[in-house]
């Protein structure tokens, strides 16, 4: 069965998407079959990282509920039990939908006496999965102006509990890359994960949003370690590797300033490709290859 | 005749504060206006108060069962600016300062109050706020307030 391994981080741009693709690409170069998830749903560019395109799009809808005139008695039935309060209904009125309340739980559609409620919906993202270089890559997408992100990493996790509950399954390893901050998309990933990664990077910032998100793992009762990008930011390392072990948070690794990360992140390479692009003795390429040691003995994810 | 509503402080009445947010207002006080004339006053409480979210809706359905035709806000959110507006209620701005139910009744009734037609403040603004005047920062925000207006209060 697939090991899940869910790189998050609180912090925005801290290098999650740069460590998720390079971690997917050192599994793929060491034969294993992988399969990376993109559930920063509001932002998703993993496939850019990689100069990889979107395609295979399915569309994710959205439940609305539109009230047939005709069929509707007025009773109000709909908007006393609608918990989002998304019917506006006033006595001997057609109630009114405000739809950007709406939870999407169709209670409305179920109980009309009269079944004057329509299930109309609207797509509100969409899902594409792809394959880039021998990696398998599943990405959601919410679209601009929609509130509802939540249900885009739903359908991702479905997608992802259709996969493992395959016989013929063929992953080693799932890899996730959640979006910043410690919210409700950002959970969902890490309650199906094996093994978290939260990346931070050695500021106050850093430091803050990891504590959050360690307290997130904490309470999904989840295994994690650190990777500390930047690590060589104005030469506070050291000082941020000793807080974290005083703190009792594990490392398992972490990325020095490297011209070459930089490179490939401009150009949509990722440094771990084997194609003999970049430095292999470079400080970014060893640091990586040490991050995959640790993980691997960390995981038991083995050839 | 029109029936104007008015969210207010405590059990609310002609006396009492106007409060600046709509939704979570404690009480809507409905004043009744015919010839220029104030004919009626009711007092209603608001139960969507202390909601968890949806407050501006829930608001909107007690000022539409009660018969209104106009609302005076203070701060509106989105919610329940979307809500007014599909029940074709008349929305009016009140000016950015501490100001009792009658006092903005008087000035609706010189025609002094401006018309506005969208949200003002944005979703859960009023949340968690004081019920006093003055908490109506950023209020207007520019949008189809009368300059004019302002000045004379």
């Amino acid at each position: 069965m697939a090991k899940i391994i869910c790189i998050t981080g609180g912090k925005g741009g801290t290098g999650k998407t740069l460590v998720a693709v390079n971690l997917a690409t050192l599994f793929k170069n060491h034969g294993f079959n992988v399969l990376l998830v993109d559930g920063d749903v509001e932002n998703p560019n993993t496939y850019l990282l990689m100069n990889g395109k979107l395609e295979n799009s399915s569309e994710v809808s959205f439940f609305e509920p539109k009230i047939d005139e005709a069929k509707c008695t007025k009773c109000g039935l709909c908007a006393e039990n609608c918990i989002s309060h998304a019917l506006l209904y006033i006595k001997d009125a057609i109630p009114i939908p405000i739809l950007n309340v709406c939870s999407g739980c169709k209670l409305c559609y179920k109980i009309c006496p009269t079944e004057a409620i329509i299930a109309d919906s609207r797509v509100i993202g969409l899902i594409y999965s792809t394959r880039v270089n021998n990696i398998d890559l599943l990405i959601g997408e919410l679209k601009p102006s929609e509130a509802r992100s939540a249900v885009i990493v739903k359908v991702l996790m479905e997608k992802i509990d259709i996969l493992l509950n395959d016989k013929h399954e063929k992953y080693d390893v799932i890899i996730f890359d959640t979006a910043p901050g410690a919210h409700c998309d950002v959970e969902e990933l890490i309650q199906r994960a094996d093994y978290v990664v939260p990346v931070t990077e050695p500021t106050r910032f850093g430091r803050l949003d990891l504590l959050r998100i360690i307290e997130l793992i904490d309470l999904l009762k989840k295994e994690y370690r650190v990777i500390v990008n930047r690590s060589s930011l104005l030469g506070f390392r050291d000082q941020f590797l000793n807080e974290l072990n005083d703190n009792n948070i594990q490392v398992l690794g972490d990325i020095p300033l490297d011209e070459d990360i930089v490179k490939s992140y401009c150009i949509g390479v990722p440094l771990m490709d084997n194609h003999n692009r970049f430095d292999t003795q470079g400080k970014g390429y060893k640091s990586f290859q040490i991050i995959y040691e640790n993980l691997t003995k960390w995981s038991g994810i083995k050839t | 005749m029109v029936i104007i509503a008015v969210p207010s402080n405590g059990n609310g009445g002609l006396n009492e504060q106007m409060n600046p947010r709509f939704g979570r207002c404690p009480s809507f006080t409905f004043v009744t206006v015919e010839n220029n004339e104030i004919k009626e006053v009711k007092a209603v409480p608001n139960p969507a108060a202390d909601a968890m979210g949806g407050a501006g809706i829930q608001a909107a359905q007690i000022v539409g069962n009660n018969s209104a035709n106009e609302v005076i806000v203070g701060s509106l959110g989105p919610n329940a600016a979307q809500s007014l507006s599909s029940l074709n209620l008349k929305i009016y701005q009140a000016p950015n300062q501490p100001i009792s139910v009658k006092e903005v009744i008087n000035l609706y009734l010189e025609n002094k109050l401006q018309l506005i037609t969208s949200a003002n403040v944005s979703s859960h603004y009023g949340m968690g706020r004081g019920g006093g005047m003055g908490g109506g920062r950023g209020m207007g925000g520019g949008r189809g307030m009368g300059r004019q207006n302002r000045s004379q209060f």
